[in-house]
């Protein structure tokens, strides 16, 4: 993008900004530090190397407002069936208390910029503004228009076994933005199940622009499930970041499945000697979906383990890019880091761009990596159709055995069931265009 | 039953098959052997609707219709069955969910209901027992790590379960030890009935001893060279094939 329509696009957003600053709440010196520096870095464009697949120039030609506060809080909503044990609820960013229950269990607390006088509390810890990588702009600009960050802190030694269902949800019917935050801490030796839940009502085009910010103390245990099931019509843009200190484990199990177009990026620093991370996904670009996932794992401490494993799905005109990269940085002795990335294309429009990628920097670790993208098998077609399943019977079962292998590392068998229900009425729908 | 008539197949510019015939009807179990690289494959192949195969002359008639008009799923409907010579393996589409939806497939196009979930397990169990394979078998991935013996045997629980019209074998017996090719025979056997055809593409004669042919041909180069009765199959155990192919180009 040239230097005169990069400065057209952040003075917008700098209209759209100081009009909404009355009704931000909250950490307005976070708020001007984070639009300062999405104006000093504007929008990325295509000559930046982690956006060399991803084209933001639609995005860009939308004038999207901020959701009004009024708005996200009258609205009616139909919630989805519950995915965990306790219901919170973002609505176009906005804290709805009125839908969060049951009570939390002792230890485990939700706070919002919204509470009064969270400001003091809340702000210093929900307000970080990451630097580096491709959505470092969009994270800066979260901080400078997130209505309602939310705190999500579990104490020490707490094991919350019961899962949080944390709806993010798009609704109304302006094509409005929204810069949902959440932020996770755990302390140490604390365990928590968090299901991110990402939805619209498809009444209007919109910019969802998510910030997860994660840390997790000693020994504290995150199982993260991130289900992205916007409709057609969304620009999703996320950064996933997480910090973690000695033993900590991360887990996380993603479903890319939504939006028009979707970029998440998904960065896991093991600081602390021994911390470990299992990330899981699968994206299905069908339809004319962008879905463009970057995943970096972080070795900064001796005996860090990592696992990427992604598989993704491509057909019609649907895209999908997926970049893993891990990183041993020098000392990180004896650490682990493995990457896989399969990748399937169901009719010869679509494209996926797979790159996966290790940089090591000592010597003493233990590193692999793989990717793979081609087509159904066709002696397995064959063989499957020669006992008398349809072509489409059997495309369908293959790829949802494709898929299986990372479907079932999902444990919370509720979001296991959604996202394989997610993708058998995918396939249905894709599998019986003629191709 | 089954009728082919000067059926030429080529596989790019190789010519496989130079003008076969052969007419099978019901209640019939007909062998076709003969040596490696004569086409007794690939006619197991473009009887099933393998892709890969020009059909470039001839015909296939299937119980009245034009086989070679039909895909293979309309082909394993209409009650012809393929014992693959390298049944594939799978994983991750459950051998159970298999057998379910080919055997509701067929059910459908029979005009016959679904079988529900216990009526279905009632069935399976006999037929696995049949073929002495654990019901462990059920949960397991397509072939997914089965042994030669155990990948044949479950082509046969397969075939059990759907009863074909016209089921053909292609090389079944390979890689069998001989308890393996007892059971695997004795599967076989069970399905044998009037209104039931069988063809068995082998290399070797062992097979027969245990399934009794009533028509043997010998498949050389792309033609049906020499037919008779199970004494053929004996008479070329013990002078190989060269003698029918010195025969045919003498004559």
């Amino acid at each position: 993008m040239n230097e005169a329509a990069r400065t057209t696009v952040t003075g917008r957003y700098r209209e759209v900004f100081e009009a909404a600053r009355p009704s931000l709440r909250g950490a307005a010196a976070w708020r001007t530090a984070g639009f300062a520096r999405f104006a000093e870095l504007g929008f990325p464009g295509p000559r930046e190397e982690s956006w060399k697949y991803t084209n933001l120039r639609r995005l860009e030609g939308r004038a999207f407002r901020p959701a009004a506060r009024e708005h996200a809080r009258g609205l009616e909503l139909e919630l989805p069936a519950a995915l965990g044990e306790h219901r919170l609820v973002l609505v176009n960013g906005y804290w709805r208390a009125d839908l969060a229950g049951p009570s939390l269990p002792a230890g485990v607390r939700v706070r919002s910029l919204d509470d009064a006088h969270a400001d003091e509390t809340v702000a210093p810890l929900a307000m970080r503004i990451p630097t580096g990588g491709g959505t470092e702009s969009f994270a800066a600009l979260n901080v400078a228009m997130s209505a309602d960050p939310l705190l999500i802190e579990v104490d020490a030694g707490v094991r919350c076994h019961q899962a949080l269902h944390l709806l993010i949800i798009a609704a109304g019917a302006e094509a409005a933005m929204s810069h949902p935050r959440v932020v996770l801490r755990l302390g140490a030796g604390a365990l928590a199940r968090v299901v991110l839940h990402y939805r619209d009502d498809e009444a209007a085009e919109r910019f969802v622009n998510s910030m997860i910010d994660v840390e997790l103390a000693q020994e504290a245990e995150l199982y993260a499930y991130r289900v992205q099931a916007h409709g057609s019509r969304t620009f999703h843009i996320e950064r996933f970041d997480a910090r973690l200190a000695a033993a900590a484990r991360l887990a996380v199990r993603d479903a890319q499945l939504g939006s028009s177009l979707a970029r998440l990026d998904l960065n896991v620093s093991l600081a602390g000697r021994a911390a470990e991370t299992e990330i899981t996904g699968l994206f299905i670009a069908d339809g004319s979906r962008h879905l463009d996932t970057h995943v970096l794992v972080d070795h900064r401490a001796v005996a860090t383990r990592s696992l990427q494993d992604y598989r993704g799905v491509a057909a019609g005109r649907g895209r999908a890019v997926f970049n893993g990269k891990a990183i041993v940085h020098p000392g990180a002795q004896q650490s682990n880091a493995r990457q896989s990335s399969r990748n399937l294309l169901l009719t010869p429009g679509a494209e996926i761009d797979t790159k996966p990628e290790l940089e090591i920097y000592a010597d003493d670790v233990q590193c692999s990596h793989g990717a793979t993208t081609g087509q159904l098998d066709p002696a397995a077609l064959f063989y499957l159709r020669s006992r008398g399943l349809s072509e489409t019977e059997a495309r369908s079962a293959l790829t949802r055995a494709f898929a299986a292998a990372v479907l079932s590392r999902i444990e919370l068998p509720a979001v296991a069931e959604l996202v394989r229900d997610m993708l058998d009425g995918r396939l249905a729908q894709l599998l019986e265009m003629p191709s | 039953m089954l009728s082919i008539r000067d059926l030429h197949v080529q596989i790019g510019a190789r010519k496989i098959l130079k003008g076969l015939n052969l007419e099978v009807k019901a209640g019939e179990i007909h062998a076709i052997m003969g040596p490696n690289g004569s086409g007794k494959s690939t006619l197991a192949s473009v009887l099933a609707g393998r892709a890969g195969y020009d059909v470039t002359q001839g015909s296939i008639t299937y119980q009245g219709r034009d086989l070679l008009a039909l895909a293979p799923e309309e082909r394993a409907r209409a009650g012809l069955f393929l014992a693959f010579q390298y049944p594939v393996e799978i994983p991750g589409v459950n051998n159970a969910y298999l057998l379910k939806a080919a055997l509701n497939a067929v059910r459908k196009q029979r005009g016959e209901a679904e079988l529900d979930a216990f009526e279905f397990l009632g069935l399976v169990r006999d037929k696995m027992r049949l073929m002495q394979m654990d019901e462990s078998f059920l949960s397991r991935g397509v072939n997914e790590g089965f042994s030669g013996g155990e990948k044949k045997r479950n082509e046969i629980l397969q075939m059990a379960m759907l009863e074909p019209k016209l089921a053909v074998l292609d090389e079944t017996d390979s890689g069998l030890d001989i308890d393996a090719l007892r059971v695997v025979a004795n599967g076989v056997n069970s399905l044998r009935s009037p209104a039931r055809a069988i063809v068995l593409v082998t290399h070797y004669q062992r097979l027969l001893n245990y399934i009794e042919p009533d028509f043997v041909h010998v498949l050389s180069d792309g033609q049906i060279l020499r037919s008779g009765d199970k004494s053929l199959a004996l008479e070329l155990e013990r002078r190989g094939y060269d003698w029918v192919r010195q025969e045919a180009s003498a004559a």
